[in-house]
Order: structure tokens, then sequence, then C-alpha cells
């Protein structure tokens, strides 16, 4: 039973991570600070 | 509690802006030894003596306030736009000790701003060998500011530009050139016309509008029409206001600065004549390349095999210690087999940056954009491609903001378009582990093939960008050309401390980016693996027992029990065991094996009638002419998120659809095809390499590409160009191989 729960959250929480990585459109969660220092490292989203 | 002081770190490129700003703020942004490292604005927070707090802005190098690209534009806009929240109280130019000269040109418009100005001289340390000697106080009297002899190599200097900020309000903001002189015919009419307005500041808001683009264009011709004047009569002008200042830049000069010329020749003189040479120049940089890619081979086996191993036997201690369950078999098969798929590209990513990192910081890697100027202009590309060319060997991402110091906008739309040509290092480890198992060992003069390989799909790649630049070039008819000028850094000994930041920083930010989306795929593709709707995967236990009750074990699992078995008799024999005992113990490691094989036989059965069995299945048969099986297949589609996914995917396909836990490298050397031959062959290796070379399978990279040209036309022409290319090329060298 926990063996369950521990697995489906853990799919949950998997699934909502890609989900919100690619399908979700990024300009909702970035509204207040566009473009120029969203930016921090030098990389900006590159793997 | 008081406002912040708003400081701008001004500058020429490459004149350690960046290194000032990380000291100043304790920060740890890029700096590298060539111009055009930063393109964005950075800001950070400094703490000056009396408690005073700084909020310091690093802006990208610019020659001049006569911009030419955007990321120049950006620094002449700040300081043009007052209301900005970011308009600084105090600049501070920043400028190299060994190109004084050109760096005051900036220095003296900055100042003509009427903004209080300080003059940082860095790179001190470099005076003496130089034989340079420079007289401050009589250059701060000549420049009417404060002067901080700097050097961020040897960390002196920098207290004393935190004293000058926190006293900048001592600073004199008074102009250095009267712009009347420019033309005074034609400043007298501005200042009749705009009496209230700055006449510096009006000058270049003028000028900006015929350089490069509208900045406040509105301001103005609401109140008049400004142009009395043609573009070329306002360049002329520009041009004589250019000639004024080196005047009096030269006059200042000639009284504090003098350099030894002796001391001043030698060494780097003579290597750029060697490492720029027309064919020594190339043959050099092919030299070095070919020694990267072979110790990228022959350093990085040993650390990958040993984490491959670590990986495998971390699984089966899992399986073996938890209580059995789903999660436990998640665990193992999933997460465990999904995190080793990117932990073993550690060692050749952060060689790889090792490298990198060495060739900007010493130097050599402005010799190598002076190189590929010139091998580029047949291909229609200008030198300012390069940088974004030669960064998008790393990643594209940066690479393509790079892209921002083109001035030309085709061009600039073009280098972005090709850039993903270039291998970055998400294509490394995809490209090492098909290496190694289709690629044989052996070498010719030392050159080991596997080597070779890897050198010959970077220079496909470099190649593919050029060609396809030249194929665009024609197409979107590129008229004009923009103009560009390398700078030659001089050459330093590579600090240590940069080299190993940069390694560790980029090495982190590889594994903890990607590896969130891999280990989040793996998950996911862990339970579409495990779980089916079909009668077939329900009941695979009893139809696999029936069918290998009436047809016997598959050829695998017997070549499986036979080899085995063979090998546990030599050994045992060279131990010498007695011929009965000896067949004893063979029949029961039969009995062993052959239990072993039923249950693979139904987990492979199972995986195949799982969900992501019935999808690779359905993907299948557009797969199967390039040589791929389903599970390839899956992998390839899953590689679209980011390539790095590859070998994770197929970490978890494997670990799943087997019984045993085994090391990445071993599954996929055994898996087999229909006839039963490996399924990595040279063929379809070439074939999978070859496709990962030209397909354009990264999001974050179509992102970036959206954004920097404000639609999804070109990312998304991109995607289906590069995609359907690479499965052309897949398909016809599978073909030709096979
Ligand atoms: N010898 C010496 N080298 C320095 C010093 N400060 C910076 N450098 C080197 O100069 C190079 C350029 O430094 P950056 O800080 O990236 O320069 P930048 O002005 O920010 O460059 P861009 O962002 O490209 O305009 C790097 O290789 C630094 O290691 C110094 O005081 N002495
Ligand atoms: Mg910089």
């Amino acid at each position: 039973m926990i063996q369950q729960i521990l697995a489906y959250g853990t799919l949950i929480i998997a699934a909502g991570y890609l989900v919100w990585k690619f399908l979700l459109p990024k300009s909702l969660f970035s509204k207040g600070k566009s473009n120029s220092n969203s930016c921090g490292s030098d990389n900006c989203g590159c793997n | 509690m008081s406002k912040n002081i708003n400081v701008a770190l001004i500058g020429n490129p490459n004149t350690g802006k960046t290194s000032v700003f990380n000291q100043l703020t304790g920060l740890k942004q890029k700096v590298g030894n060539y111009p055009g490292i930063t393109v964005e604005k950075k800001e950070g927070i400094c703490k000056l003596p009396r408690g005073v707090k700084a909020h310091i802005l690093d802006l990208p190098g610019t020659y001049s306030l006569n911009t030419t690209s955007l990321d120049e534009s950006l620094v002449v806009e700040l300081l043009l736009n007052k209301n900005d929240k970011d308009y600084p109280d105090v600049a501070v130019v920043i400028s190299d000790v060994e190109n004084l000269k050109r760096n005051l040109l900036l220095f003296t418009q900055i100042k003509d701003l009427k903004i209080p100005t300080i003059l940082v001289v860095n790179m001190a340390d470099r005076m003496d060998r130089k034989g340079i000697s420079l007289d401050v106080g009589a250059m701060e009297k000549k420049l009417d500011t404060k002067i901080a002899l700097v050097s961020t190599r040897k960390n002196t200097g920098i207290d004393h530009i935190k004293e000058l900020i926190a006293d900048y309000k001592s600073i004199s903001s008074k102009p250095i050139l009267d712009p009347t002189r420019i033309s005074p015919e034609y400043f007298d009419r501005l200042k009749k016309t705009f009496p209230q307005e700055d006449l510096y500041k009006l000058w270049l808001v003028i000028t900006q509008d015929v350089n490069f683009m509208p900045i406040e264009k509105k301001r103005i011709q609401d109140a008049t029409d400004f142009s009395t004047k043609s573009k070329d009569e306002l360049k002329k002008l520009q041009h004589k206001e250019t000639v004024l200042r080196y005047q009096l830049i030269n006059n200042i000069l000639k009284e504090t600065y003098k350099v030894d010329f002796m001391a001043a020749k030698g060494l780097r003189a003579s290597l750029d004549k060697i490492l720029t040479h027309k064919v020594f120049g190339y043959l050099i940089f092919f030299v070095i390349l070919l020694t990267i890619f072979q110790a990228i081979f022959d350093w990085s086996g040993y650390p990958m095999d040993f984490i491959d191993e670590q990986f495998a036997m971390a699984a089966e201690w899992v399986k073996n210690t938890l209580p059995p369950g789903v999660f436990t078999d998640l665990l193992a098969e999933g997460i465990i087999a999904g995190i080793g798929g990117i932990v073993i590209f550690i060692p050749q990513i952060a060689f790889l940056f090792l490298f990198i990192s060495l060739l900007e910081e010493s130097g050599y890697m402005s010799r190598v954009v002076f190189l590929m100027d010139r091998l580029m202009r047949p291909f229609g590309l200008s030198g300012k491609s390069v940088v974004p060319l030669i960064s998008g060997n790393a990643c594209a991402i940066p690479a393509i903001m790079a892209t921002r110091t083109i001035e030309n906008w085709k061009e600039r739309l073009i280098t972005i378009l090709v850039t993903p040509f270039t291998t970055c290092s998400a294509r490394l480890p995809v490209y090492l582990i098909l290496i190694a198992l289709v690629i044989p060992e052996g070498s010719v003069l030392g050159l080991s093939y596997q080597a070779l390989t890897l050198m010959l799909l970077y220079l496909i790649g470099f190649g593919m960008a050029l060609l396809s630049a030249m194929v665009l070039n024609k197409i979107l008819k590129i008229k004009s050309r923009s103009v560009f000028m390398v700078e030659m850094p001089t050459y330093r000994l590579p600090l240590v401390k940069n080299v190993v930041y940069t390694v560790i920083e980029k090495t982190k930010s590889f594994v903890l980016g990607a590896g969130k989306i891999i280990l989040a795929i793996s998950i996911v593709l862990w339970f579409l693996g495990s779980n089916g709707y079909s009668e077939d995967f329900q009941d695979a236990d009893r139809i696999v027992t029936e069918r290998i009750e009436n047809e016997g074990l598959s050829t695998y699992s017997k070549n499986y029990i036979q080899n085995n078995v063979a090998s546990y008799r030599e050994s045992a024999e060279a131990e010498g065991l007695a011929p009965n005992a000896l067949q004893d113990s063979i029949e029961v490691l039969t009995q062993e094996l052959s239990e072993r094989a039923v249950a693979q036989e139904i987990a492979s059965y199972k995986l195949e009638h799982s969900y992501i069995g019935q999808a690779g299945k359905a993907f299948e048969p557009l797969v199967k002419p390039l040589g791929y099986d389903w599970k390839i297949g899956i992998a390839v589609l899953t590689s679209f998120a980011a390539r790095e996914v590859f070998v994770g995917t197929l970490a978890t396909i494997y670990s799943v659809g087997s019984d045993e836990e085994e090391t990445i490298k071993n599954r996929m050397a055994a898996e087999l095809d229909d006839d039963g031959n490996p399924l990595f062959n040279l063929a379809s290796g070439i074939s999978l390499m070859l496709f990962y070379a030209f397909a354009m399978q990264c999001m974050s990279t179509l992102a970036i590409v959206k954004r920097e040209t404000n639609s999804w036309k070109w990312p998304m022409l991109q995607l289906g160009f590069m995609s359907v290319f690479a499965y052309i090329i897949a398909l016809i060298a599978y073909q030709i191989l096979i």
C-alpha cells in the first residue's frame, strides 16, 4: 500500500513537471519580470 | 535608510567589466577572453564603506555610444533615459591599460552626458611586462575625473573603486568636449529649436536613429523636423566628432602614458603570426581539435565504466534490500536507471568544458574566430557569426543569444537558424555511447578510429551549418554585409580559478538541467512500460509459459544459456574440477539459467505489450527503414524534448524489459534484431548518429529562437526542416551501409 502511494505520488510529480516544463506557455509564469534579467546564469534554460 | 547608489559598469568589450562586477558584488558571472561575452545587463549589490550600498549593473561591452548592434544599444538606451529605474547616479568606465586610447573615446562620450564618471584602468598587472607607465595624478586632472588603477587578477584597487563610488557626489560631471565644435552652425540651430534639451544627448538621439533604431524618436519628431541634414551628412559629422575626441585623447596621453616598445613587442606578435597563418593556423587548430577529441575518449572511458557499474550495482542492491513492491521496482528500474543515464556523462562533459574554457581563457579562441572568419566569407557569413557558431559547440542557447552582436538582421537570422547544427554538448553523450558500441577500436597514426569519428561528427555539424547558411543566403538575399573587426586579446595564462569554476558550473547546470527532465521522463516511461491494458499484458505469464512449453525457449535465450555454460565450463576445467562434479554443477547452472531465461522472456513479452510497447510498435514502421527497433524509436521520440534523454530512455526501457540489473553499455550491446544479429551495428549506429547530428531535438533552443525572432515561424521551420533532413540522411546512410 505504502509502495503504491509512493510510486503514484512520484508519477504525478514527474508528469506534472514535464507538463509544466514543456506544455504550458512560459509567459503564464514569468509575467512580472520579463526579458533582461529573468535569465540569471549564462545558459538560461540550457541543459 | 538611504537609497542605493545606482552604478553602471561601462566599457569596451573584453576590458574586464564582468571581472570587476564579480569582484564588487561577489557574484560569478561568466568571464572570457574574447569580446562579446556579456550580452545582457546583469545586476548585483555591493556594500560600500560607511554602510552605503550600491546597485551595480554589468553591461555589454560597447566601443562607443554610436551603436550599431542590439547589445550595444542597450547601453545607450539606458544612458539616455533618465527615467529608467537603473539610470546611473555614477558611471564607472572600465578600460584596459593596454588599449587606453581606444577605451578613452567611450569615456569622453559618457562624461559628456553629464553623468559623474569614474575611470577604472584595469589589468594593471600587465603594465610591467608591457613596459607601460601611467601618471595617474596628471591624468585625473586632464580628464577631470577620479581614476582607480585596478587589477582584478591580482585583486588590487577594488577597494579604491568602492571608495570612489561612495564619494561619487564629489566627482565632477562637467563635459569634456563642447559639442558645438563638431559643427557650430548645425548645433546652434539645434540649440535654438530645442532650448530645453541637452545638446549632446540630442545629438546622440539623432545619430542613433540614423545608425540603428529609433530611440525616443517621437520626442523629437513631436517638436519639429530635425533632419535638415541627410544621413550621409550626419555620418560625416559623427566621424568628425570621433576625430575631435581622438585629438583630445592623444594630447592627454602624450603627457601621461608611456610605452616602452622594446618590452611590448616579442612573443605575442610572433605567436599571432603562426597561429593565424593561412596554412599553419588551420593545421595547428586541427591538431588541437584532434588532441581534444582523443583526450575526451582516452580519459573519460574509465570513470564512465566505473559510474555505469556503480549504478547497476545500486539498482541490484535496492531490489534485494527493500521490501518488494511497485515503488521498489520504480526505484530500481526507473529512477536509478534514469539517473545513471545522465550521471554517466559527467566525465566527458566536464572534459569538454575544460577544453573549451582553456581555449577561451588563454585567448586562443579569438585566433580561431579570426581563422574562421576567413573560412566563412565564401559562405556569405561574416566573422560576427563565428562566435555564436563556435560557442554552439557547447550549447546552442547562449550561442543564439550571442547573435545579438550582429547588427544586420538577416545575417543574424541566418546565424540563429544554422547554429543548432553545431555539435552541442548534449549530443556528446549520444555520440560517445554509440561510437563505443559500433566503431571498432584500433588506430591510424596513433589516433583512434573512435576519436576520429567523433571529430568527423563535429566537422559534419559545423559544415552543415555553413552549407545551410550559404543556401539561406541565396534564398533570403542579403545585400549589405556587416564589417567585422576581430579584437585580438593578449594571451593570458588561464586562471585556474576561472577554468575550474566554469567547468563545475557548466557541468552542474548540464546535469541538473537535463537531469530533472531525464528523471521525470524515466519515471513516466517506467509506468508506461510496466503497465498495459491488453489481455496479452495481463496474461503474459500464462502465454509465455505455454509458448515455451510448446516451442521451447527463444533462440536468444538458448544462446544466452549456451554461452554462459560454455564460459563456466572453461573456467571450471581450468581449475581442474572433476568431470562428475563438473557435469552436476553444469546441470544446476543450466536449470538456474533457464529459469532466469523464462523470467526474462516474460518480462520482455510484458514490455512489448505494455503501453509504451504498443506505442512503440505503432511508431516502429517509421523508424524501421533507418535500422531502429521500437525501443530506439521511443528513445528518439523522447529526445525531441532534449537530446541527452536518449540514453536514459533506453536504460529505463531495457531495465523494465529485463530481469537483471546490468550496465547500460552491456545492455545495448546485447540487444538483437529480428534475425538475431546485434541491433547496434555499424549501419544502424551511423544512421543514429547522423540523425542526432542533424535533427532539431531541443525544446529549449526552440523557445529561445522564438524569443529572439519574435515569431513561431522560424523555430517551427527549423524543427520541420531539420527533422525531415535528419530522417532522410539517416535513411540513406543505413540503406547504403546495411
Ligand atoms: N591580466 C589581467 N586579466 C584580466 C584582468 N581582469 C580581467 N581579465 C581577463 O580579461 C578577460 C575579459 O574579462 P571579462 O570580465 O569577461 O571582460 P568584459 O569586459 O566583461 O567582456 P565582455 O562582456 O565580453 O564585453 C578575461 O579573460 C579575464 O580573465 C586583470 O586585471 N588582469
Ligand atoms: Mg562581460
